[in-house]
């Protein structure tokens, strides 16, 4: 299994997709860190004459701190973007054909893919929330904030954050098991979290705990105190929600593809 | 000994397309086989069948008695080079074979030793994506042989390659049978593997055509030789050979091919009857011929080379039909 995992992080390692993924989710949380210091605090009181108003309210309370260490959990979808990627670009350059030829189960092909990718995405939240801390802290040292709380609550926000990555990667490999075509996999999960979750949560309210957006702030309430998680399940219910949606379409993507010709 | 590779009324249908046919067939152990046949004759999906990579509809494909998928560690007993098989742009051709070589249990050093095998050590750490096609297909072979296996399954392995390279391909490949090592090797030229080969297996339309040794496809060929002779008293040539008699047939309006006759034989025939020659040719099928009679004989139903005997196999009824490569 040791040498399933090193083969398998070569073949990503060897490729552009966590190098590009980390890039981008950092410049992301960058500009997340900024409007969040622009909106003065998350969970502080707002000023109301718009951004970059004078006399900024310095975030000092502990959930205004863990508001800021986490700012990394809203870009999940990167996590999810890798697991996606990790077993579509096999198709897409379709080195799959070799990768079957020395791992002829197919279902021990999509394990590697899972066990890689949770790990890989729990690498990606720590790669992140290093950004956040790094970032976040010069930020609050420049409005005249304490880092040192700031540091205190990493311990509180690392854990949620980490396992919300990580069971992200794994329904990833999950949705490109099921959908092999690499373009197609990456719009349906963009347009499922960035449209149709918000849609069907608006609508239908009560569905909000299950859909995997809401799973995923269950999940990483672990860390967040006294977020207002209302109607939610709690950190470890949410948890097992996204591993089993992740599961669920690796299993019927490992069934779907034990039937596959691969020509 | 026993079959390396044992394949028995093997099927496969896409849809209404019947790829491979009812086809049955044996590698020996320490030989080399050809697999011939057209292109979309059936021989990729045959062999994607044994490699567990396309699923059997009918009959079964084993490999020292074993399914492909119930080998532990296949790349160690099995080593193919498929076409159309890729390799990530972006990889080093060493990092590539890690790959393989970590998750197929395979030691580390035998990258190394792969790679200078089939001499791209040079070139080890460029990435693939730069790579021309026939450094492609050694870094495949390299892939197969990683494991150094007691099998090799080659498909088309000659394309791309230069010259030299099908030179040093040939004489790897016997090298490989005289190690003990069984090779299957699949072509649409028979001249390709014509001096490699110990057997041949030949398919057309999915249907074995012909399972043979060499030397037996070479008599067989061998029996097609007759005497092509032009003269200007055709006429009276051809009822002097009836007289024998001898079989022959016209070929021209001034020429004659008569049936296993030697020169020496003839050469006194003509003399004796007093008949002009201005020409007389030994002719000998060659192995190519025969190959394509077989072939084209499925392929193109009602058709028959020009001098070729009909077809000993029952035509295919629609020539459409053919199966993906």
């Amino acid at each position: 299994m040791i040498a399933v995992l090193r083969s398998e992080w070569l073949k990503l390692r060897t490729t552009t997709i966590p190098w590009l993924l980390s890039g981008i989710a950092l410049v992301i949380t960058g500009l997340l860190i900024l409007v969040y210091f622009l909106n003065h605090g998350d969970g502080g009181p707002r000023h109301t004459g718009g951004f970059g108003g004078p006399n900024p309210n310095v975030p000092h309370t502990v959930q205004q701190l863990r508001n800021l260490v986490g700012r990394g959990v809203n870009v999940y979808v990167f996590a999810l973007l890798l697991g996606v990627l990790i077993i579509t670009v096999e198709f897409r350059h379709k080195t799959v054909t070799t990768s079957f030829l020395v791992t002829p189960h197919r279902t021990r092909f999509v394990l590697g893919k899972i066990l890689i990718a949770a790990i890989t995405g729990a690498a990606l939240a720590v790669v992140v929330l290093a950004g956040t801390v790094i970032g976040g802290g010069i930020a609050l040292s420049a409005v005249g904030g304490s880092v040192s709380d700031m540091v205190h609550q990493i311990g509180a926000v690392a854990p949620g954050m980490i396992l919300v990555y990580a069971l992200f990667a794994v329904l990833g490999v999950g949705v490109g098991s099921l959908l092999t075509n690499q373009v197609a996999a990456i719009v349906v999960c963009l347009g499922w979290f960035l449209i149709l979750e918000n849609i069907i949560g608006g609508i239908w309210t009560g569905t909000v705990k299950w859909l995997p957006s809401g799973a995923a702030l269950a999940a990483s309430s672990v860390s967040a105190g006294g977020q207002e998680n209302i109607g939610l399940f709690n950190w470890w219910q949410g948890s097992l929600l996204i591993l089993l949606y992740g599961l669920a379409f690796a299993l019927l993507g490992s069934i779907l593809l034990t039937r596959r010709d691969i020509t | 000994m026993p079959s390396a590779i044992e394949v028995r009324g093997l099927s496969k249908r896409f849809g209404s397309v019947r790829a491979v046919d009812d086809l049955s067939f044996e590698v020996a152990q320490g030989r080399v086989t050809g697999f011939l046949g057209p292109n979309g004759s059936g021989k990729t999906t045959t062999l994607r069948m044994l490699l567990g990579l396309v699923s059997i509809t009918e009959g079964t494909a084993t490999i020292g008695g074993r399914r492909y998928l119930d080998l532990d560690h296949p790349i160690r007993h099995v080593g193919a080079a498929l076409e159309a098989t890729s390799f990530h742009p972006g990889r080093r051709a060493e990092d590539h074979l890690k790959t393989v070589a970590l998750a197929g249990g395979v030691p580390l050093q035998r990258v190394g030793e792969t790679l200078e095998l089939v001499g791209l050590s040079e070139v080890a750490r460029r990435r693939v994506g730069k790579f021309s096609l026939g450094m492609r297909q050694r870094l495949q072979l390299a892939t197969a042989l990683l494991g150094d296996p007691e099998i090799l399954i080659l498909d088309e392995p000659a394309n791309g390659l230069d010259p030299q390279g099908i030179q040093w391909l040939r004489s790897f490949i016997r090298n490989q049978a005289g190690m003990g090592h069984a090779v299957l090797v699949s072509s649409h030229l028979l001249a390709e593997v014509e001096e490699t080969v110990d057997d041949i297996v030949i398919i057309s339309e999915g249907k074995l055509v012909l399972q043979s040794t060499l030397a037996d496809m070479a008599t067989q060929a061998g029996a097609g030789t007759g005497m092509r002779v032009r003269s200007p008293e055709i006429t009276r040539l051809a009822e002097a050979l009836n007289a024998v008699p001898a079989g022959w047939r016209q070929t021209g309006p001034d020429t004659l091919v008569i049936d296993g006759a030697t020169p020496e034989w003839f050469g006194h025939f003509a003399a004796q009857h007093q008949i002009v020659l201005y020409e007389l040719v030994q002719e000998r099928s060659s192995l190519e011929d025969v190959f394509l009679q077989l072939t084209t004989a499925l392929q193109t139903p009602g058709f028959a080379p020009t001098g070729g005997q009909a077809a000993p196999f029952p035509t295919a009824g629609d020539p459409s039909t053919g199966g993906p490569a």
